[in-house]
């Protein structure tokens, strides 16, 4: 790299835009002075300020992998119905600010025509009555060296069995549904209602040829949180302990020799029953409740069954304001795999190496449901 | 016959398909080129859609990982991404990921938008991700030698945008959208994750730590971001005093709702009582959790109290290494005004702890398991408060310091014979 | 704070050092005997001056040399 001379202009550290200069005038206007908010119809919610102003946030989903023509797309509508200023939302949604209640379905239709990006994904506390969010979701094949299952495929795919759910709103609480492709978690979805989670199921098979050209031993050594993998120093390569082995290719992010893909051993594990919000209960990490799934592209029916049995096991016996978690403790483990129809089998009781991990989640006392 | 008929069976549904959106993409870039557009990674979108049929049928992935980062001053934000099908479809053979700080909020005008989507048309795949999971706005595929050309621009828009974080280093900070739209934020949010990403520049764009380190800022415990489970350092809103009432409110809405059954009955604590005949609702305010369940069905009627500030929670994660995490009370309550400055207070102690005796991708909160909750509160200056636990420990293996240790003629024998007795103080580094 | 000081000698060490592989600062303070903060400000240094540069994992950074990185990214998107 070499040191040339700056142009004026040139800059680094600056970090991002103000927020503030991005804001519609009216938000800025009321910033922090906002009274209220009601959801007026499914992906839209009308909020009111202490100064009396409304605005209509209307939400539409996304597939979060989008086309820069699209994002065009939406710029426009935003310049129409706008005054040029739009937003995303923590799960991949596009927000719209109305002030004109009478452009609202104008504005819903241009999107949908434009984009087909369906209104809805909100939720109302006051009358109980919730919609079902976008899916949190990472790259997958679209994208990353590690994943043991797409993303955005089977998002697709269960959103479109879900879709109904989303665009109105008819199911008893809040429920938030994540997909990560490897066990790194980048969407991190391991406190939602329902996760799918790709796990890889068999240990790197070393290349040894890819070991001695490309890899710095010591360092792949290192890069193992099992400490599972020995250098052979005399053979200059790299050996694996498949009993000590986790599957979480960090390895081979530090090597290249190290591929630990399965195609017919690869798939998804799907867990439920987390949650982040305090509301009611308190925050509670997911719990693994189907082992593993194959891969099945392109419409992966496994995964999106098991998903939906979950869910409408949920959906259709949980009280008003019931989560996943406050509805299983209710009516216990036992009857949830009951209703659902799962299987419980070994895999789903803890055995990882950490003790209190462990025994968090143990039973103790004799309190059964049968 | 189709070259794609795995893919081709994506966009059957409802649900807007990412398919849809590589074909669109790759359609009109050949129409921009026609037209006369300067595009630099011409026919790369149909050669992802190739890769990803590949994938779909061999079911696995086909990308390898690259190292290169970044550009000119900084040590993150781009992630190297190369092809294993790069003799086929040279053009994703190299298809990096750049991060971009997304401003606070995701708040965006047209404007901004459209400058953007013309650099990254001319210089990238014109495939991006709104938002990637830690919040960054990511541009997906182009070649390393057009990163910095690709910076270079970004740093003449107006608005300009820089990098965000990626490595070991401090990630993209996100916060929810908090008082710009929302009566609950208990604390400015979006301010608060703009004045931590502008402290922390070189913390953020040049990767010096163990590991990653994210803030996630929610502006009340509904935590609207998922801080609570995302982020090594969750800012969560919270108030101390009485939650405020409007009772003209809960009289409008008690025409409605059955208050008893929806509000009162499913209060964790059970703090409320509902008095039907005088439709009036009274909290046991000191049994209070501030659960926000009660707020959330009568945002007309109830507030949060009016002494506002944050919980941090410390240590959420994702499985690896030590298993999931969800972040614990690290600090029950910091009053808003004091947020920034008690937090830099904070984590720039904290920081240089981990840094120095931090194992090699150690996240913050398994490196505080493995160090105790002692010292970590002495390091950053805080007592010992009961709301940081569920209950007390269980066991009696409990750490004494020297100090606390009465004089006595065994505790001079023991240290005369060179016993090191627990201390919470870091020792100084020796040279 | 002191300002950090080291002399050109120690400046050559990790110079040669970071040549060979990729590098944690921690890492390589402990191989040289080296204090952390000095290696780490010898190594912003070489940094500035492009003579090291950063190489990332995706998640967890290391530094070598331009010349090292060069080579070694070579290899790997030839895989
Ligand atoms: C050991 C843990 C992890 C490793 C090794 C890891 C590695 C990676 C890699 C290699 C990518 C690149 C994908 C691409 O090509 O765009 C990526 C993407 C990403 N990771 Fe991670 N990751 C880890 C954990 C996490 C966690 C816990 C989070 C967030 C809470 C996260 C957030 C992201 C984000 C936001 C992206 C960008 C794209 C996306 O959203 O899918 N990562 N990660
Ligand atoms: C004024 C009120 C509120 C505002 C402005 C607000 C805003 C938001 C927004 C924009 C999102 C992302 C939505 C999406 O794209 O799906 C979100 C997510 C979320 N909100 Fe809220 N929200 C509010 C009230 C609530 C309430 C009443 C609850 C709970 C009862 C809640 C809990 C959550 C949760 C759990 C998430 C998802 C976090 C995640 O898992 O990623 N929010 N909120
Ligand atoms: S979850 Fe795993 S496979 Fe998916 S993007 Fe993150 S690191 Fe890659
Ligand atoms: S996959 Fe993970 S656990 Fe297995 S050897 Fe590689 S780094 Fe270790
Ligand atoms: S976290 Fe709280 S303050 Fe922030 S948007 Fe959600 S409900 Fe509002
Ligand atoms: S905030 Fe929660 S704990 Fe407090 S009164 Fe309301 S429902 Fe009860």
């Amino acid at each position: 790299m070499q040191q040339k001379e700056k142009p004026p202009w040139w800059k680094t550290d600056f970090g991002p835009p103000y927020f503030k200069d991005l804001m519609h005038p009216v938000l800025k206007k009321n910033y922090g002075k906002w009274a209220y908010h009601e959801v007026i119809r499914p992906g839209v919610i009308k909020r009111v300020a202490e100064s009396g102003d409304t605005v209509y946030v209307v939400r539409f989903g996304t597939p979060r992998l989008i086309s820069i023509y699209t994002v065009r797309d939406l710029c426009d509508i935003a310049d129409k119905y706008c005054d040029g200023y739009l937003r995303w939302t923590s799960r991949h949604n596009v927000e719209f600010i109305l002030t004109d209640e009478s452009k609202i379905d104008d504005l819903i239709k241009e999107v949908e025509e434009k984009t087909g990006f369906p209104c809805g994904g909100t939720w109302d506390a006051t009358s109980g009555k919730y919609g079902l969010s976008n899916i949190i979701h990472t790259q997958g094949w679209v994208h990353c060296h590690t994943p043991a299952i797409d993303a955005s495929g089977i998002v697709k795919a269960v959103m479109d069995e879900l879709y109904e759910y989303f665009v109105e709103m008819k199911l008893p609480a809040l429920c938030r549904i994540s997909l990560a492709c490897c066990a790194n978690m980048c969407g991190a979805v391991h406190a939602s209602d329902i996760s799918i989670v790709g796990i890889h199921r068999t240990p790197p098979l070393v290349d040894d040829d890819a070991v001695r050209r490309m890899c710095e031993l010591p360092t792949t050594a290192a890069s193992c949180p099992n400490a599972a993998i020995k250098v052979k120093a005399k053979e200059k390569t790299l050996e694996v302990d498949g009993e000590k082995c986790m599957f979480c290719g960090n390895c081979y992010t530090m090597c290249p020799g190290m591929p630990l893909f399965d195609p017919e051993n690869d798939g998804a594990a799907i867990l439920c029953a987390g949650k982040v919000s305090d509301a009611r209960h308190p925050p509670e990490l997911s719990k693994v409740v189907v082992p593993w799934l194959p891969n099945e592209p392109p419409r992966w029916p496994s995964v999106v069954e098991a998903v939906k049995k979950i869910f409408l096991a949920w959906a259709n016996n949980a009280k008003k304001h019931e989560r996943m978690v406050e509805f299983i403790e209710r009516i216990g483990w036992e009857r949830f795999f009951d209703l659902a129809g799962l299987e419980f089998s070994w895999h789903l009781i803890d055995d990882f190496r950490v003790p209190p991990f462990m025994y968090a989640s143990y039973r103790v006392g004799t309190q059964f449901r049968w | 016959m189709s070259e794609t008929p795995l893919l081709d069976q994506i966009p059957d549904g409802p649900w807007p398909s990412f398919v849809k959106e590589i074909r669109k993409t790759a359609e009109l870039q050949e129409k921009a080129i026609a037209e006369g557009k300067e595009v630099k990674m011409p026919g790369c979108a149909k050669a992802l859609l190739k890769q990803l049929e590949r994938s779909y049928k061999d079911k696995k992935t086909h990308w390898k990982h690259g190292g290169i980062v970044s550009v000119v001053g900084y040590g993150g934000g781009v992630i190297g991404r190369y092809s294993d099908l790069g003799e086929e479809l040279p053009e994703v053979h190299h298809f990096h990921t750049i991060r971009v700080n997304q401003p606070a909020g995701w708040f965006y005008t047209t404007k901004a938008l459209r400058q953007f989507m013309d650099v990254w048309e001319k210089w990238g795949s014109g495939l991006l991700n709104m938002h990637g999971s830690t919040g960054d706005f990511v541009l997906l595929g182009t070649r390393s030698e057009y990163l910095q050309p690709m910076f270079e621009e970004m740093m003449q828009m107006d608005p300009p945008f820089d990098i965000g974080g990626s490595g070991s280093d401090l990630r993209t900070p996100s916060a929810c959208m908090g008082p710009a739209l929302c009566e609950f934020a208990c604390y400015d949010t979006l301010q608060l994750c703009y004045d931590l990403t502008m402290e922390y520049q070189n913390e953020l764009h040049r990767p010096m730590w163990p590991y990653k380190f994210k803030f996630k800022l929610s502006g009340c415990p509904n935590d609207c971001v998922a801080a609570k489970a995302r982020s090594d350092f969750a800012i969560i809103g919270t108030w101390k005093d009485d939650i405020q009432i409007d009772r003209d409110a809960v009289k409008e809405y008690a025409k409605f709702m059955d208050i008893q059954k929806e509000v009162v009955d499913l209060c964790p604590t059970k703090c409320m009582t509902w008095d039907e005949n005088r439709k009036s609702l009274e909290i046991d305010n000191r049994n209070c959790v501030r659960c926000m369940h009660c707020i959330n069905k009568m945002p007309k009627a109830l507030k949060p109290g009016k002494v506002r500030g944050a919980t941090i929670c410390i240590g959420a994660k994702a499985p690896c290494v030590e298993g999931a995490i969800i972040g614990w009370v690290a600090i029950p309550f910091i009053p808003a005004d004091k947020l920034f400055e008690r937090i830099k207070e904070i984590v720039e102690p904290l920081w240089e702890w981990w840094d120095d005796e931090g194992k090699f991708r150690e996240r913050i909160g398994e490196f505080l398991w493995r160090k105790g909750m002692g010292q970590f509160l002495r390091v950053i200056g805080e007592k010992a408060d009961v709301r940081m636990i569920k209950h007390p420990r269980t066991n009696p293996f409990m750490y004494f310091e020297k100090k606390e240790l009465r004089p006595s003629k065994i505790v001079e024998e023991l240290e005369k014979r060179g016993m090191r007795f627990k201390s919470l103080d870091r020792e100084e580094e020796e040279i | 704070m002191a300002e950090i000081t080291y002399t050109e000698e120690e400046k050559q060490k990790v110079l040669e050092k970071l040549d060979q592989k990729t590098w944690k600062i921690k890492d390589l303070a402990k191989i040289l005997r080296m204090n952390k903060k000095v290696v780490q400000k010898i190594v912003m240094d070489l940094i500035d001056e492009g003579k090291a540069t950063y190489w990332s994992s995706g998640s967890t950074t290391y530094y070598a040399t331009p010349r090292y990185v060069e080579e070694y990214e070579k290899k790997r998107a030839e895989g």
